[in-house]
């Protein structure tokens, strides 16, 4: 597997875990720039393991992460956000003790990011308007959709390269994960480079350029995100068709 | 007689609550951004004294400026003791942690020990009085007061107004979304941990325009911190501030009804009463 010349992400052949628990087995995947790619699988995957390993949460044990063709593999999350690869994880993760306003402010904390943090601000309440109207509230007293608005524009305010998103949808209802997804088509038009990880696998293939199935901790499947939707063993395990 | 004491010996014991509190607030501040019980605190606290007392008596500098510097050098030394003592082991079990400040105790009180002795040493500085009928304020203790209100104000606005500060909060809060936000947790808690120790410090400089003290007196204003930390709820800045000014004033009222050498006793008791009918603090805790 190579990376195409418009890869900005590229893992290749990365294995980690917990411990003594290896989750992931050499899983290699391409994010071309520019486009919205979705990562499948069901649970115990290693999904999460793969996003945090990315990262930098935990060690890669095996293979390697390149950013822009440069070897990240070892810099710490900070180092990743940084240069502009950012996570919003799985279970939100908002600093609750502190406002809507001054999470964004923690968002924009990579450099590139700090001098146009006012204009951001305004942005990202532009496009959830509901946290302008309570910027001075605490985010442990928000809802839970408000809770994934913040995450996702505490995201922003880092003005990513690449964002990925860890189950995004995670116990919000239809109508906020609609809502949800509309604002990822939004950012998809913005040209950010996105990493998709989620549950709703028919809304996650309809909104996505590129597409890949983890199945204990490899990548088993990938294509566009058409031929993925098509294919007999996705229809029947994650689309119940 | 032992009203009429009542009331200025009311009034001491709260001035000193102020310099008990900034204290504390340096003990609560480590504790709430990375779960760590500092037991070099009461060296830390005898060290400002020190530096004060050294300026003073060698090179004449007023125990004022000396302060300062001891404001100062507590940030550079307290990330030196992080970096040392507690880096390696951030993320072990407490016990590990106890344990490793308390080896920075032992090696403070050592060194100071063998460099100073344990002859009571005094910084003599005088700023007169005020008051009259009974009951009378040093000058040195309302200067105190307004030192240690304009360091935990300082404080404050650092944790609330900077960006440093919020990031501070913020890695107290959760420390791996911090990182993921581009925040590098390893300074902020260097810098959390010069902060606390810096406020030690300031404290330990106060308490030496006050009272005379050895490199062993630290332990005794520990005591004090402990007690005030869970009064104020753990890792609260304002409870530490306020618990500071029960427990002086508690003191104060206290020595007039029962022999001053009972008044860690009475520490201890109110102590172990918190722990039992409210663990959280009069205040509560704030992550």
């Amino acid at each position: 597997m190579t990376a195409g010349p418009a890869a900005a992400l590229a893992v290749r052949d990365l294995e980690s875990g917990y411990g003594e628990v290896q989750i992931l087995w050499g899983a290699s995947l391409d994010l071309a720039a520019g486009k919205l790619t979705t990562l499948l699988g069901s649970n115990g995957a290693g999904k999460t393991t793969l996003l945090r390993t990315v990262m930098g949460a935990l060690p890669a044990w095996k293979g390697g992460v390149l950013f822009d063709g440069r070897d990240v593999t070892k810099l710490s999350p900070h180092e990743k956000a940084q240069l502009g690869l950012v996570l919003v994880p799985e279970g939100r993760q908002l600093f609750s003790t502190m406002t809507i306003l001054e999470n964004l402010e923690m968002g924009a904390t990579p450099t590139h990011a700090r001098a146009t943090m006012r204009e951001a601000v305004n942005q990202v309440f532009t496009l959830f308007p509901r946290l302008g109207e309570r910027r001075t509230q605490l985010a442990g007293t928000l809802s839970g959709g408000e809770q994934q608005m913040l995450a996702i524009a505490r995201g922003l305010m880092a003005k990513p390269r690449i964002l990925m998103f860890d189950e995004p949808s995670l116990g919000l209802s239809p109508i906020f994960t609609l809502n949800l997804f509309e604002i990822i088509r939004k950012l998809k038009g913005e040209g950010i480079t996105m990493l998709l990880v989620e549950q709703n696998v028919q809304l996650s293939l309809a909104v996505s350029d590129d597409a890949y199935v983890l199945e204990h901790g490899k990548v088993s499947l990938q294509g566009t995100a058409k031929q993925v939707r098509e294919m007999p063993e996705v229809r029947r395990a994650y689309l119940g068709l | 007689m032992s009203v009429d004491a009542l009331v200025p010996s009311a009034i001491d014991g709260l001035m000193l609550g102020f310099v008990y509190g900034l204290a504390a607030m340096g003990l609560t501040l480590i504790f709430g951004v990375m779960r760590v019980i500092n037991l070099s605190h009461g060296p830390v606290i005898a060290l400002g004294m020190f530096v004060v007392y050294v300026l003073f008596t060698g090179a004449g500098v007023n125990p004022y400026l000396g302060l300062i510097a001891a404001a100062g050098l507590g940030i550079l030394f307290g990330v030196a003791i992080y970096f040392v003592a507690v880096d390696r082991i951030i993320n072990a079990p407490e016990l590990t942690t106890l344990l490793a400040t308390y080896s920075v105790n032992l090696m403070i009180v050592g060194v100071a020990t063998s460099v100073f002795t344990t002859t009571p040493r005094a910084v003599d500085i005088s700023l007169g009085s005020v008051g009259g009928s009974g009951v009378t304020i040093l000058g040195t203790h309302a200067v105190a007061v307004a030192i240690a209100i304009a360091g935990a104000a300082l404080l404050y606005a650092i944790l609330f107004r900077t960006r440093i500060g919020k990031s501070i909060r913020a890695v107290a809060n959760n420390r791996a979304a911090a990182e993921l936000m581009g925040i590098d947790s390893r300074r902020v808690l260097a810098l959390s941990f010069g902060i606390g120790t810096s406020l030690a410090m300031t404290s330990g400089a106060l308490l030496s325009t006050l009272f005379s003290f050895t490199p062993l007196s630290g332990a005794t204003y520990e005591v004090k911190s402990f007690v005030i930390v869970v009064l104020g709820g753990l890792g609260n800045p304002t409870g530490a501030l306020v618990g500071g000014i029960v427990l002086g004033l508690l003191e104060g009222v206290s020595t007039v009804f029962i022999p001053v050498s009972w008044v860690p006793v009475l520490e201890y008791v109110i102590f172990i009463a918190i722990l039992l009918v409210r663990p959280t603090g009069l205040l509560g805790a704030r992550a």
